[in-house]
């Protein structure tokens, strides 16, 4: 499943990087017809691509807006934005008292823990 | 004595003075196993100790023959408070469970969808070094950004691996989540959150060993001065600076210290048995 919910996703930030610049009078997004059309290699139903399509936008990974009788369907991120958002979760984890979701291999550091460490590795050297 | 008044003092001493002296002792760190073993053992020992003073005071009072209206009141004082502490624990355990593999499973469905997966691991295309496990049982991963494949070499780069493998396969997140359930539930009044804190530091310790049984402890080192020195923040200096700061002691130490993990082991048991054999079953076999 999230096979299929990263192959949605790419189609839709390839769509969005290749409708930017050209002034597109219908708005923001792809229809799911547009979406399907563009996973046409991988054999998916059109409900399919529908459902997986929901999902998204239940995980706010997509969001949608009504256009007509139909959504049309854009990612809340760019990829780059997505990868910022994680991160700053993967830095921010390691500081502070709340729960440690994620375990990093190292946290913030201080002068004197660079100085102590720098020290450490001259002595095994 | 009385065994509510035994095992509540011990409650007590478990739940602040001990911890505070174990969290002081920068050397228990170079045992970190046994270390481990007898932080867990104090945290259970003392939840133990805190219910058998509660349960064997409503028991004591309520088998006195006759028992009178001042016994009833006391027993039940004692009960609410027992009660009062279970609920906390188990209230606490739940929503810190919850909320964790909340956050795990959406963090790991967006690594999964913006990643590159190569050997293994989930490489985010980001040009700030980073390296970090997302632990899971339905599905862990380890994720770097690319930054850190290109600032590291590859033993260097074999020892995080191994590292976050460590933690991973220990199940460290489960001994972080439970000291968490514990400071969460019960944060003043006890040394929770320096037990906590140790613990986040002995976790970290047990990796780095890990990592330097199968690779090399130079290539380590190094990848660390490599991280630390790049991800860090200039002039903010949090708690976690000291905990670098003590992996740095340990990973220094090469020797075994086979005294004194054999005598913290034997401590850890103690702590755990003692009181069950000399205070909880006289009680019980006493009830009976």
């Amino acid at each position: 499943m999230g096979e299929l919910e990263q192959a949605v996703l790419e189609a839709l930030w390839d769509l969005d990087a290749s409708r930017c610049g050209a002034d597109v009078p219908d708005g923001h997004g792809a229809s799911g017809r547009e979406v399907h059309e563009r996973l046409v290699g991988r054999d998916l139903a059109y409900t399919t691509v529908m459902t997986v399509l929901d999902r998204l936008v239940r995980k706010d990974l997509v969001v949608r807006q009504r256009d007509g009788r139909a959504f049309r369907y854009a990612p809340r991120l760019t990829r780059a934005a997505m990868t910022a958002e994680l991160m700053h979760e993967a830095l921010e984890g390691t500081r502070g008292d709340r729960e440690q979701a994620l375990v990093s291999f190292v946290g913030e550091a201080s002068a004197e823990d660079l100085a102590a460490l720098r020290r450490a590795l001259d002595d095994l050297r | 004595m009385p065994t509510p008044v035994v095992l509540g003092a011990l409650a007590v001493l478990l739940a602040g003075p001990l911890p505070w002296v174990l969290s002081r002792w920068s050397g228990l760190r170079r045992t970190p196993v046994a270390a481990m073993v007898l932080w867990q053992s104090t945290a259970l020992a003392a939840v133990l100790a805190a219910f058998g003073a509660g349960l064997s005071l409503v028991t004591e009072r309520l088998w006195e023959d006759p028992a009178g209206p001042g016994d009833v009141v006391v027993a039940a004082l004692a009960g609410a408070v027992t009660v009062v502490v279970l609920g906390r624990l188990l209230l606490s355990g739940h929503r810190t469970g919850t909320s964790l593999r909340r956050a795990r499973r959406v963090h790991r469905e967006r690594v999964d969808l913006v990643a590159r997966v190569d050997g293994g691991v989930s490489v985010l295309e980001h040009d700030v070094p980073v390296a970090y496990c997302v632990p899971g049982m339905s599905g862990s991963r380890i994720v770097v950004s690319r930054s850190t494949l290109t600032r590291l070499g590859p033993a260097e780069l074999d020892a995080v691996l191994e590292h976050e493998r460590s933690h991973l396969r220990a199940r460290h997140d489960l001994v972080l989540e439970a000291f968490t359930v514990l400071h969460l539930a019960f944060p003043r009044w006890v040394a929770s959150a320096a037990a906590r804190r140790e613990v986040e530091v002995l976790v970290e310790v047990l990796a780095d060993r890990a990592a330097c049984r199968t690779g090399d402890r130079r290539a380590l080192v190094s990848a660390l001065v490599t991280l630390a020195g790049s991800t860090a923040p200039i002039g903010s200096l949090g708690s976690a600076g000291s905990s670098l700061a003590a992996r740095v002691e340990v990973l220094r130490d090469s020797r075994a210290h086979p005294w004194q993990a054999g005598s913290v082991s034997v401590l850890a048991a103690a702590i755990l048995a003692l009181p069950t054999l000399l205070v909880v079953l006289p009680w019980l076999s006493g009830l009976a």
